[in-house]
């Protein structure tokens, strides 16, 4: 039993046999730091064969949720290593009267799957629910995607929202959806523009720094 | 007769229908079966051949088709509700659907008919560049596909602007946008001499009440066009969307099912794609009354449908379909390069001619990844729809098809990820009189004769 085993079971989806072995590596004495990292490698691996569409979304989606299987049970033991490493909290959500969902689904499974605690909105989000749900989570970055150019309007809302409550600085505004650009980001003020999901986890870490 | 009958017996199960967790719905419902179907029909992509020759399969893809939709059934994202269907009535409405329904006005009305796999009946053309364009623009753009003689029917491009006013979702602008959208297209024809063509309209509305504001047999869309209805990716509805194909029915129009199942997506690979697009074909049918189904199965990373992964899903569920069944649908083709590049007009080719030979009618074309304003023109749809003719009035057989495919994929296939995004409507059209450059015409007819060379015998 090895932690080779363990990122296969994760790359599979195999989340019960993955938390049963995450479970008994931990107690015969496994670091549970090492393990985090493994597994991490073994997610970006997974999200690279996604990009090249060698596995499909289904299955990046059930090693993301094995992952998420894994940790939960790594909890108590990385809270004793010196604590869990989230790499950041995201509201994620379609601008109102936009029903395409596909891309935003995509962007919140590379996000968990690269170590962010995502809460998913879904479609057809009023800007206010954004920035009250990022409120209640106490979020650090605001996702909001658009897929025409007749609700990209809806995303400088919720920045015009948050300046209004004076509470600009408290979140990173993201946007993205294929009518969307950096010079869209610019004009509204939002704090980056990501054309594709891939790119995205390594430019929230940046953002964060 | 169309299937609208059953309206209120469907819309119903919104309400009454098992209640699902809308996160749970793809994963644990709709993947697992598909899986399950692909396994037990024993559906196998064959990368060599985009346009195989395997009957047998195709209807083993129908029946994986009708169990995916039976067992999965349709999920309204507004009730968390799923809506579902017994054989029974899969089988009451296929028999009641017509194989041809006559549409279009006066001396343009047009028969749209089923086709079979290599029937030697040419292909039912709608023309659309299936974009956005600038107000400015919009006019000649109709114009200009209603000058192609091959054109059935038309869907116009779709506006941003209203009078200069950003077009805002939901908003008076939509409403204002549908109208004018509308009156483009129905002076285009009239000017064209063919005020009867039959129209799929209007794109710019993003909502319910943006069709609904332009049903007006006097200058909106008139009961002898179309409209669409989408469905979300995969197999989930929404109250906006069954409130189109309810107001629809009851005015009086026509209804298509706008769908496009994506590779690489909860459908998984080929296999996959080709069920589900022929599963939607009866969602059409049954949950929404449409005559006609718009599919456009695309490529996750490319957004297109011109590689051979989806050329094989294309052929595959066309083929299903027309052995299958006696109902319309149209092939979508959307390709990876932009206008007036040798690459759209190859890709293009391709698309109509493995859809044409399968039993499709052909819906030509959006360019450039279906993405960038101004970026599509009829030239790209003149090709494919010539393409599509040739293949049926020459009676070309899947084997033959699936060579002159191989052959032109070898020239672009390659450069899926990296085509030339090419050039915007007025750089390859003259505006004013909608006609387009000399330039543009040459390309066209450099590739056409490449194409001829390959053993397409053009009519013209
Ligand atoms: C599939 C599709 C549909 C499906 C949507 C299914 C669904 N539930 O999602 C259906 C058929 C329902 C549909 C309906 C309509 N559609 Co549509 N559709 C598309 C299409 C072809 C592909 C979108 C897609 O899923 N792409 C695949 C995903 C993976 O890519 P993506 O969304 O771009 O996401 C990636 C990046 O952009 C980025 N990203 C996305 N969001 C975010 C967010 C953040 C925070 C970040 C960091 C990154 C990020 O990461 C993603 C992954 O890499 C596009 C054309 C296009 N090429 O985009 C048109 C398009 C978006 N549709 C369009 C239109 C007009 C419509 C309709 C109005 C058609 C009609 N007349 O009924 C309706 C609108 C309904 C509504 N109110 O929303 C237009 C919009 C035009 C405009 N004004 O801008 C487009 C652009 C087509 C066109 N060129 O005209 N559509």
């Amino acid at each position: 039993m090895s932690l080779e085993e363990l990122s296969k079971l994760v790359e599979d989806g195999e989340t019960e046999e993955a938390e049963e072995l995450a479970a008994k590596l931990l107690k015969d004495g496994s670091d549970p730091l090492l393990m985090i990292e493994e597994l991490t490698k073994t997610m970006g691996h997974v999200g690279d064969l996604f990009a090249k569409l060698e596995i499909f979304l289904p299955e990046i989606m059930l090693a993301g949720e094995a992952l998420s299987g894994v940790v939960k049970v790594m909890e108590p033991y990385l809270d004793a290593a010196g604590g869990q490493q989230v790499k950041g909290k995201v509201i994620l959500g379609v601008v109102k009267g936009d029903l395409h969902e596909i891309g935003k689904n995509i962007v919140g499974l590379i996000l968990e799957t690269n170590g962010f605690i995502v809460k998913d909105l879904g479609y057809d989000v009023d800007p206010l629910t954004f920035v009250k749900e990022a409120e209640a989570m106490d979020a650090d970055f605001i996702g909001a995607s658009s897929l025409m150019t007749t609700t990209m309007p809806r995303q400088k809302e919720i920045i015009e929202i948050l300046l209004d409550k004076g509470i600009r600085d408290k979140f990173k505004v993201i946007i993205g959806g294929a009518p969307t650009s950096q010079m869209w980001a610019d004009e509204i003020g939002a704090d980056l523009y990501c054309k594709d999901a891939k790119s995205t986890p390594d430019a929230l870490t940046a953002l964060l720094a | 007769m169309t299937t609208a009958y059953r309206h209120w017996e469907i819309l119903e199960r919104s309400t009454t229908g098992p209640f699902m967790d809308e996160d749970d719905f793809l994963p644990r419902r709709f993947t697992p079966t598909l899986k399950k179907l692909i396994k037990k029909y024993e559906i196998k992509y064959d990368p060599a051949n985009p346009c195989p020759t395997d009957d047998a399969m195709a209807d083993r893809i129908w029946q994986a088709a009708w169990d995916l939709f039976r067992e999965v059934g349709y999920y309204n994202t507004d009730s968390h509700r799923i809506m579902q269907v017994s054989d029974q009535e899969i089988k009451e409405a296929l028999y009641m659907a017509n194989d041809s329904y006559l549409v279009g006005a006066g001396k343009d009305a047009v028969l749209f008919e089923h086709r079979q796999v290599e029937d030697s009946k040419t292909p039912f053309c709608i023309m659309s560049p299936d974009i956005t364009c600038d107000e400015q623009y919009h006019q000649s753009i109709c114009m200009a596909y209603l000058k192609e003689p091959l054109l059935d029917g038309i869907c116009g491009p779709i506006l941003e602007k209203t009078f200069g006013h950003l077009i805002e979702s939901a908003g008076p602008s939509e409403i204002s946008g549908c109208i004018q959208h509308i009156y483009n297209q129905k002076m285009a024809a009239r000017l064209l001499g063919r005020p009867g063509t039959f129209m799929v309209a209007v794109g710019t509305a993003e909502h319910d009440s943006g069709q609904i504001a332009v049903s007006d047999d006097n200058w909106g869309v008139q009961k002898t066009d179309a409209r669409l209805v989408g469905s979300l990716t995969e197999f989930k509805t929404a109250d906006t969307l069954l409130n189109r194909s309810l107001h629809y029915a009851q005015y009086g129009s026509y209804t298509g099912n706008l769908t496009g199942a994506i590779y690489g997506g909860w459908c998984g690979g080929s296999e996959g794609t080709a069920v589900t697009t022929v599963a939607y074909s009866l969602i059409g049918l049954i949950m929404h009354g449409a005559i006609f189904n718009q599919h456009f199965p695309f490529h996750l990373n490319y957004g297109s449908n011109t590689t051979r992964e989806l050329l094989w899903a294309i052929s595959m569920a066309g083929q299903a379909l027309s052995r299958n069944s006696n109902l319309l649908y149209t092939s979508n083709g959307f390709a990876n390069a932009g206008p007036m590049t040798e690459m759209v007009f190859r890709e293009t080719a391709v698309h109509a001619m493995v859809s044409t030979v399968s039993g499709w009618n052909l819906w030509e074309m959006a360019s450039t990844r279906n993405k960038y304003r101004n970026r599509a023109t009829p030239m790209e749809a003149r090709i494919g729809c010539e393409v599509g003719h040739a293949v049926a009035r020459q009676g070309l057989t899947r084997e033959q098809v699936n060579e002159i495919a191989n052959k032109l994929l070898a020239k672009y296939e390659d450069h899926a990820a990296d085509a030339p995004i090419g050039s915007e409507y007025h750089e390859c059209y003259d505006v004013e009189k909608a006609v387009p450059t000399q330039e543009h015409y040459d390309m066209f007819r450099r590739v056409k004769d490449e194409i001829a060379d390959l053993g397409i015998e053009f009519p013209y």
